[in-house]
């Protein structure tokens, strides 16, 4: 399956809502500690032995840690990065006339950011700062900040159905729900006992929450009942960076992690992990599902390389 | 006392790289927390009101915002924060692809002193270092630096200790420093995720002390703001009378400067300078080589070469690694290229090296020819040319180490445990000068004492029964009587006191802790359920209640595996399906075959509301609700009378969506048992659910009246009432007012 090679670690890749065969890489240099990012607009080949073609890329002053495509135009993407700033990038229009616009808020690094897949109109970015803000496309500034959490907010994810309710995910050890039109968090679950990485809805039950941490371990949620998890997944060797629900069958989720693989579970099953794929050689830090395409998987890791995979199949076959 | 432990700092939170031996260390953890974010004081989780600020709320409000549900709560919409940090990599990085080199040649021509220096020139006096000599060095920095951030992250793969290594001062500035510093100090706790504290923070401290960033100071924005009120306290308390905050972080810096690298290429020389002269080395070299080579040692070169050792140790260490995929990760042949001079970095790229331009190659074909003096000094071993120097100038190392250590000794006799006691004092008396010094104390008293709670509450989960403190019913002549009386009308948190008194008395009756469990989950306490449901069990272990009440607690509390265990348990000692349960089977209880079995013992006899109630349970637990409501619908025309069987056919039409049909069965469950706690929690569930939160309000409210220990209805009723914009109750709920929020709240 195609391959790409960035100039820099990956972080993060995303599939693009609107067309099957287009997605998005974020990248940084020095492994995000110091130096440049670069965004990848990269299009599937027509032949699954070609590889991956680039369309278009943008360079950034500071590594850049996630992004997200737009839920109401084709071409634009959200970025965040870690010099705090959150950036709109039109795919459509060549380097020069990017980015759109900076948005320059968070006071440290941005670490995540998440479109709004119901209202189509805003997102929220989650940083460093211990904040997340809330965003439309139309404003020069944030709409809201939520501070509440006590330390790095690592993810914030919308809620698949509920319009206005989202989650976030910090190194306080702490998931917190939160409502829009609440002035402050709505729910507290003190999901781990080490740092939580990252969170996701489930796509079909709209109370169900996955867990992604330090602890090497995912744990599946009911927010309605949510002193023990529904289920606790283990089988990573180091923390588990990035947890993603499948948006085409209840049970099925994604993870990658610090030990270099990418895991497809099911929590409802004794003997959970459904697959494991070793293909990075480095950390794989950045993962995502095709809506549009069932079973397509793309992730990417400290090894510089994009991977466009479908489920079953081994990531490195050309 | 909490506030004392926080004070004097505790073993948990000592700074890393500071020992026991670095009290000036410790005292600055206690004062301003140290940089890195550490678990210890994470593990504090604030609670989530909006409390102080409730006049603000509503305040700035301007219309368009109101496009978006919430954004009336921003209370300065159009703000544009100027982040400090941020600025600075603007400045840098703006820069395109020859600006760094710029940037760094401007560095060097300005001289501009180290910040952290330039803080307390006063210092310089005080402990008599001399002047500070700039130094020159030749090649990119960029180099140096990228080397070590590499074999830092590399590091993570085999668990190496990463030491640290004596670096040129790299002109980086404090916002670079201050990037470097708090990612590493993030990214680290998640690479080493199976390492302890200790051993993250070494590695950060190893990385950071190297490249001669401060760890304590400036790390302002990461101060939890608990900590931060502490040490403004701390200040104002002084008052002139003490040095002030700025002189504190000036020997904090210093401190740490002169703690964190013994090794400080700068140090030696001073000290080398100090008692010797430059004229003890006459006999070796000529003065003016010498002169210019002492600026290019005490600059870069032999901490460039260390380094190259350094990654040339780690390069062996990784290769002895066994793991294929550690062995060939690029890192690794990264490393060691980078530790053979291969590659350097450059303009922000990695290139292959342009040749010998480096000082340490030109050095070695300037001044000794063939063999590398460098290595020899690395490796301890002398063979010829300028060995007498180089001896004296390892033996001054040891001396000037010595040196350090007394300072460190010196200075903690002088001041720091003064300082720590003192400080412990002002709070002890409350002389900070402002009550929320006590509120913070009391708030830290709280939060250990949740701690407590939920460490209790653990416990009940691992099946240990926590029996109340004051129990009228001990003494009582046949306290079992008296429980299944009080059970009968419905008063269960006065048949729970009788009914721990009888199996206080009789710790063998599993009469009596059966019905105590049963009464502990109609009042809606699965922990104390299951508790006393395993005593009961644990007396009869074939009971089938017991064993069908195990079952279902368990599924409340969402523990698949007890869960399946104690319902197969009940299978097997059915005296109808023991057939079906077979002992292999025992071994590996996987749902489905549990599933299986209870389908087929309803397939057997279809007229056992038992069965039907079990399958509705496991349907539960696999969320299948349909099927689970379906179960319990065929269970109910064969006991309508089952106001337990009402309850659970409602919670599972209120998980699977249905809330409005659930009302419907906890009604029913209600007009046969009025005092059903959990029936009257979860009506106000399903309000809530509904959005009716005013409705579910009262709902919980009555369950509350009646037992004011179901804690989960506690926590539902905050939720309503934060929901139901009825923040001005939260504290009575807090406080578990039931009679001002029944007043407030009539059903």
């Amino acid at each position: 399956m195609p391959i790409f090679k960035t100039p820099f670690n990956g972080y993060s890749v995303k599939f693009s809502p609107f067309y099957e065969s287009r997605l998005a890489v974020a990248t940084a240099q020095n492994f995000g500690i110091l130096g440049n990012g670069r965004v990848h607009v990269l299009a599937l080949p027509p032949s699954p032995s070609l590889p991956l073609s680039e369309l278009v890329a943008f360079d950034t002053a500071d590594g850049v840690y996630d992004l997200a495509w737009s839920e109401s135009h084709d071409s634009l993407l959200v970025a965040a990065v870690a010099d705090g700033s959150v950036k709109l990038f039109d795919t459509a229009l060549p380097p020069t006339q990017n980015p759109l616009r900076s948005l320059q808020e968070h006071t440290r690094e941005v670490h995540s950011v998440d479109y709004n897949p119901t209202r189509r109109d805003s997102f929220i970015t989650s940083s460093w700062d211990d904040t997340i803000k809330l965003w439309t496309l139309d404003r020069p500034a944030s709409i809201r900040t939520f501070k509440e959490h006590a330390y790095c907010v690592y993810s914030a994810a919308w809620n698949p159905r509920h319009t206005d309710v989202f989650a976030s995910a910090s190194g306080d050890c702490t998931v917190r729900i939160w409502d829009v039109r609440e002035p402050g968090s709505t729910m507290i679950i003190p999901g781990h006992d080490f740092e939580i990485l990252s969170c996701d809805w489930n796509k079909y039950d709209d109370c169900l929450i996955a867990t992604a941490s330090v602890d090497k371990s995912i744990r599946v949620w009911d927010v309605r009942s949510y002193r023990a998890p529904i289920a606790v997944l283990n089988g990573h060797g180091y923390a588990v960076r990035k947890v993603k629900f499948s948006p085409h069958h209840r049970n099925l989720m994604v993870s990658c992690s610090y030990d270099m693989t990418v895991c497809m579970w099911d929590f409802m099953v004794e003997d959970a992990l459904v697959g494991r794929y070793d293909h990075h050689t480095e950390f794989a830090v950045g993962l995502d599902m095709s809506v549009l395409v069932e079973g397509l998987l793309a992730s990417t890791g400290w090894d510089e390389l994009v991977y466009v995979w479908q489920h079953g199949t081994d990531p490195r076959a050309s | 006392m909490a506030m004392r432990d926080l004070v004097a700092g505790g073993a948990a939170c000592a700074v890393p790289g500071s020992s026991s031996s670095n009290p000036l260390g410790a005292l600055a953890n206690t004062l301003l927390g140290s940089s890195s974010k550490t678990q210890e004081r994470l593990k504090e989780i604030p609670t989530a009101t909006a409390t102080s600020s409730e006049n603000r709320f509503f305040q700035d409000v301007e219309d368009p915002l109101r496009a978006l549900p919430g954004a009336e709560f921003e209370q300065q919409p159009f703000s544009h924060p100027g982040g400090q940090g941020s600025e600075f990599l603007w400045g840098f990085r703006s820069t395109d692809q020859n600006g760094l080199a710029d940037a760094w040649d401007e560095i060097e021509r300005s001289h501009v002193p180290r910040p952290s220096q330039a803080n307390v020139p006063q210092l310089d006096h005080v402990y008599d270092r001399g002047p500070q000599l700039q130094p020159t060095v030749y090649g990119p920095p960029q180099r140096v630096l990228s080397n070590f951030l590499h074999s830092f992250v590399e590091s993570s793969h085999g668990g190496i200790p990463f030491r640290p290594a004596p670096l040129p001062l790299l002109g980086l500035s404090e916002g670079d420093k201050q990037c470097i510093r708090d990612r590493s100090s993030i990214m680290a706790r998640h690479f080493f995720a199976d390492k302890n504290e200790d051993f993250i923070n070494a590695q950060v401290n190893a990385l950071l002390s190297s490249l001669d960033i401060d760890s304590d100071a400036h790390a302002k924005g990461r101060l939890p703001r608990r900590f931060r009120d502490l040490e403004d306290y701390w200040n104002e308390s002084q008052g002139s009378l003490r040095p002030g905050p700025h002189l504190a972080d000036g020997w904090i810096s210093e401190f740490s400067q002169h703690r964190l690298d013994h090794s400080d290429p700068d140090a030696w020389a001073h000290a080398f300078e100090r008692q010797h002269g430059a004229n003890s080395c006459v006999s070796e070299f000529e003065q003016e080589q010498l002169l210019a080579s002492m600026d290019q040692i005490r600059g870069a070169n032999i901490p460039n070469l260390a380094a190259m050792e350094q990654t040339r140790m780690l390069a062996h260490t990784l290769a002895q690694n066994n793991d294929p995929k550690f062995q060939n990760s690029k890192f690794l042949q990264f490393v060691s290229k980078m530790s053979r001079g291969e590659l350097i970095i450059d303009d922000n790229q990695v290139k292959p090296a342009a040749g010998p331009s480096d000082w340490a190659t030109e050095y070695q074909q300037k001044y000794t020819g063939g063999t590398s003096w460098a290595d020899e000094y690395v490796r301890d071993e002398v063979s010829h040319g300028p060995d007498r120097w180089v001896n004296e100038f390892a033996t001054e190392r040891e001396q000037n180490g010595s040196v350090d250590d007394q300072w460190v000794n010196e200075f903690s006799k002088l001041h720091v445990n003064d300082w720590v006691e003192e400080f412990g004092q002002q709070v002890e008396e409350g002389a900070l000068g402002d009550s929320s010094a006590d509120a913070w104390a009391n708030a830290y008293d709280e939060y250990l004492n949740e701690q407590v709670a939920v460490k209790k509450q653990s416990e009940a989960s691992r099946g240990v029964y926590v029996f109340s403190d004051m129990n009228p019913y001990v003494g009582h002549p046949n306290p079992l009587r008296e429980g299944q009386e009080l059970f009968r009308k419905g008063l269960l948190s006065e048949a729970v006191l009788a009914l721990e008194a009888e199996v206080l008395k009789n710790p063998d009756n599993a009469e009596g802790w059966r019905l105590l469990g049963i009464a502990h989950a109609e009042n809606d306490d699965d922990q104390q359920a299951i508790a006393a449901m395993m005593r009961a069990q644990e007396a009869d272990p074939t009971n089938l209640e017991v064993l069908l009440a195990l079952g279902v607690s368990h599924t409340n509390e969402l523990e698949q595996a007890a869960a399946l265990k104690y319902l197969y348990g009940w299978l097997h000692n059915h005296s109808k399906y023991r057939t079906l349960a077979t002992t292999e089977l025992a071994n590996s209880l996987h749902y489905a075959n549990v599933a299986r079995l209870f389908n087929e013992a309803s397939q057997m006899s279809p007229e056992d509301a038992d069965v039907h109630i079990v399958l509705g349970v496991l349907y539960n637990l696999s969320r299948e609700y349909d099927r689970a409501i379906a179960s319990f619908q065929m269970a109910l025309k064969l006991k309508p009378q089952d106001y337990s069987l009402w309850n659970k056919l409602g919670a599972t039409q209120a998980n699977s969506v249905q809330s409005a049909d659930a009302i419907l069965a906890y009604q029913q469950a209600l007009d046969l048992k009025p005092n059903y706690v959990r029936a009257w929690a979860n009506m106000g569930i399903s309000y809530a659910n509904q959005g009716m939160y005013e409705e579910s309000i009262r709902y919980y409210v009555r369950a509350l009246a009646m037992n004011p220990k179901a804690d989960n209805a506690w926590q539902y009723l905050r939720i309503s009432l934060s929901c139901a914009s009825r923040n001005d109750m939260l504290e009575a709920c807090d406080r578990w007012n039931i009679d001002l929020l029944q007043k407030e709240f009539p059903l």
